[in-house]
């Protein structure tokens, strides 16, 4: 299995398309902390007022809250600001400023370029090696299909893993490159209580919870690149959910099923901000309903593969 | 050859949308024996051998690889099988080296030097570390069959393999499928469409037609002698063969007969005493191409030809 792994990570890096996309993230990257950089300037020096602008969501969230129109989620979200808000006023703890170097740690923004790259490779990975015809020479071996579909899919997750930490890297070098400290602490509600989050921890999380997006999306591009065996109709149809899942979500939220579509638990990030697309769900809930999901790609894949009479 | 077959293709049968396309092909295959398989287009030959390594499901029969069964012991069975299926495709972006090396890391047993071994074998060293993408089709040939030996199979199977090489390159191929059969035992089946191919290759040669097994032989057993006789007038001489015994076939302005070469004199005498007028008595060499028309009729041979 071991050199089965080695014989895709070797094909995936003797593309140059590979190298491109690995480019692509460190430059859309640098891109990024780039732009936030111009926007800092054009800011310019207002007296940071984080007092007022803390006192002002308290009392918005009081408010929402004792007109008892909040329910679920949204409003033990609400209840955690206001705790979280309080402590900021009792104890004089600044929040993360928006741009800084602590919030680009904070919340990196890898998980979306690296899903949309890693997208690409899972497409790919099953449909060129038929579109190729390589596949009769791959299949021919003494060794099982479902070994080689297995060597297929890990090289996409390891690919994704490398793409999120080459990001992340490349994130926190341009955090200490390009903004300096912005001071402030990140505060969180645990047990009840309020405690202070380091930012280096919330931002492992942060790519971990988009992790799960770029798995679930990967793989059913790779369902769909193994089954119709074209490696631009899992691209588009990877894509096209992944734009407009949320849309789709807006437009069904009146129903119960809603909470058991895919759409509405691929972005995890959301339980870290104050956005849910529905309020029922909650982070358990959502990785049990994406668990699924994934197995049934994973089956549907696997069988169409092992199964398939190769004509190519 | 009273040895034991390493293949065997039992009651192999393969239905597509109810369409019989391989129908009960049953056949041994000797180690160190070359067997052709010929066929008119279509005759499927290319789906029997894909069901010979598990490219396709069979739908009925099994194929038994050196005592393992292809379809309950897959790993097993194909660790002894070297193929070819029609055009090797091959990764182009990648050198040919590092397409060997791929290939190599999916069998057991393959060293590094085994590699050079084979490349050097089949000729290409001087191009080895260049992308495929850059090999001319014969090239590319020559690396299929690279990659179909890595692993010293036991059974070589090769459809159509000699398509883009040049004369040389075909030459020396044959060469060395013989010397592999005659040397390590190997077992080989190959289809072609070119029979003149077939028959300086094989030993033996199965021919299929619309999806059946319409004949085995041994190429040696074809050679028999035959003789072009033209004399005047014509249906005088063909009455005369006749009494005398021999199996007449008129052939444009004459008459071939299956004779012996101590016989011919006698035909001859036989012949000026009846007042004939002989003007030619030549060997007659009945071409595979003669017996294959015979045996699967003009029109799709056209076909085949044609290709
Ligand atoms: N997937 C398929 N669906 C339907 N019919 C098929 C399929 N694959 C092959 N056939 C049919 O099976 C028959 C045998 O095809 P096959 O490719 O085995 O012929 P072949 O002997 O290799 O021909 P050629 O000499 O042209 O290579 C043909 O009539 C073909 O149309
Ligand atoms: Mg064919």
């Amino acid at each position: 299995m071991l050199k089965l792994l080695q014989n895709e990570w070797m094909k995936l890096w003797s593309k140059k398309g590979t190298w491109i996309m690995a480019g692509l993230m460190v430059i859309l990257i640098l891109g990024l902390a780039g732009i936030m950089k111009w926007s800092e300037s054009l800011a310019g020096d207002e007296p940071d007022n984080w007092k007022a602008a803390v006192q002002g969501e308290l009392e918005g969230d009081k408010a929402s809250l004792e007109s008892g129109l909040l329910k679920g989620e949204s409003k033990r979200l609400a209840e955690e600001r206001v705790m979280v808000n309080d402590y900021r006023l009792a104890n004089d703890t600044a929040p993360l400023q928006d741009i800084s170097r602590e919030m680009m740690i904070y919340d990196p923004s890898v998980g979306s370029i690296a899903l949309l790259l890693t997208v690409i490779v899972a497409a790919g990975i099953v449909a060129s090696e038929f579109s190729q015809g390589t596949i009769k020479m791959l299949l021919t071996r003494p060794v099982k299909r479902w070994k080689i579909m297995t060597s297929k899919y890990i090289a996409v997750l390891l690919f994704g893993i490398l793409l999120m930490l080459i990001g992340f890297a490349v994130t926190i070098l341009s955090a200490y490159v390009l903004f300096s400290p912005g001071g402030g602490q990140a505060l969180a509600v645990s047990g009840g209580k309020v405690v202070e989050v380091s930012v280096w921890s919330h931002g492992l999380y942060m790519l971990l919870l988009s992790f799960a997006n770029v798995i679930i999306t990967a793989t059913f591009a790779f369902m769909i690149g193994s089954v119709f065996r074209s490696n631009g109709m899992a691209i588009g149809l990877s894509l096209f959910i992944y734009f407009t899942g949320s849309i789709v979500v807006a437009l069904l939220s009146r129903f119960e099923i809603v909470k058991y579509l895919l759409f509405t638990h691929m972005d995890l990030t959301m339980y870290e901000t104050d956005f849910r697309l529905n309020d029922d769900i909650t982070l358990p809930f959502s990785l049990a309903v994406l668990a699924v999901y994934l197995v049934i790609f994973l089956i549907v894949s696997y069988s169409v593969f092992t199964k398939r009479d190769i004509t190519a | 050859m009273e040895r034991t077959p390493i293949v065997e293709l039992k009651n192999l049968s393969k239905t597509i949308h109810g369409k019989k396309i391989i129908d009960d092909v049953s056949l041994l295959l000797y180690p160190g024996q070359i067997t052709g398989f010929l066929g008119p287009n279509g005759a499927g030959k290319t789906t029997t051998i894909r069901m010979m390594v598990g490219l396709m499901k069979k739908s009925g029969g099994d194929v038994v690889i050196d005592g393992q069964t292809l379809s309950a012991d897959f790993e097993e069975a194909m660790s002894k099988v070297g193929v070819i299926v029609e055009n090797p495709e091959m990764y182009k972006f990648m050198t040919g080296y590092k397409n060997l090396l791929h290939f190599a890391r999916m069998h057991k047993g393959v060293t590094k030097e085994r590699i050079d071994e084979v490349v050097r074998q089949v000729g290409m060293q001087n191009r080895i570390h260049e992308k495929v993408g850059t090999y001319s089709l014969g090239m590319r040939q020559r690396l299929g069959l690279a990659q179909a030996l890595l692993h010293r199979p036991k059974f070589l199977i090769l459809d159509e393999p000699t398509n883009g090489l040049d004369p040389a390159g075909i030459r020396e191929f044959r060469q060395y499928l013989r010397m592999i059969a005659e040397t390590e035992g190997v077992s080989v089946f190959v289809s072609s469409h070119m029979l003149s191919e077939i028959e300086l290759m094989c030993d033996r040669i199965a021919v299929i037609q619309n999806g059946k097994l319409v004949d085995i032989r041994d190429v040696r057993e074809t050679r028999e002698s035959h003789y072009y006789i033209e004399a005047a007038p014509a249906e005088k001489a063909a009455v005369l063969l006749r009494t005398a015994g021999f199996e007449t076939e008129p052939l444009e302005s004459g008459v071939v007969i299956q004779a012996e070469k101590a016989q011919i004199p006698a035909v001859v005498q036989e012949l000026s005493a009846e007042g004939l007028d002989i003007f030619a008595i030549q060997p007659h060499r009945r071409t595979l191409e003669d017996e294959f028309l015979e045996l699967t009729g003009g029109g799709q041979l056209a076909e085949t030809a044609a290709k």
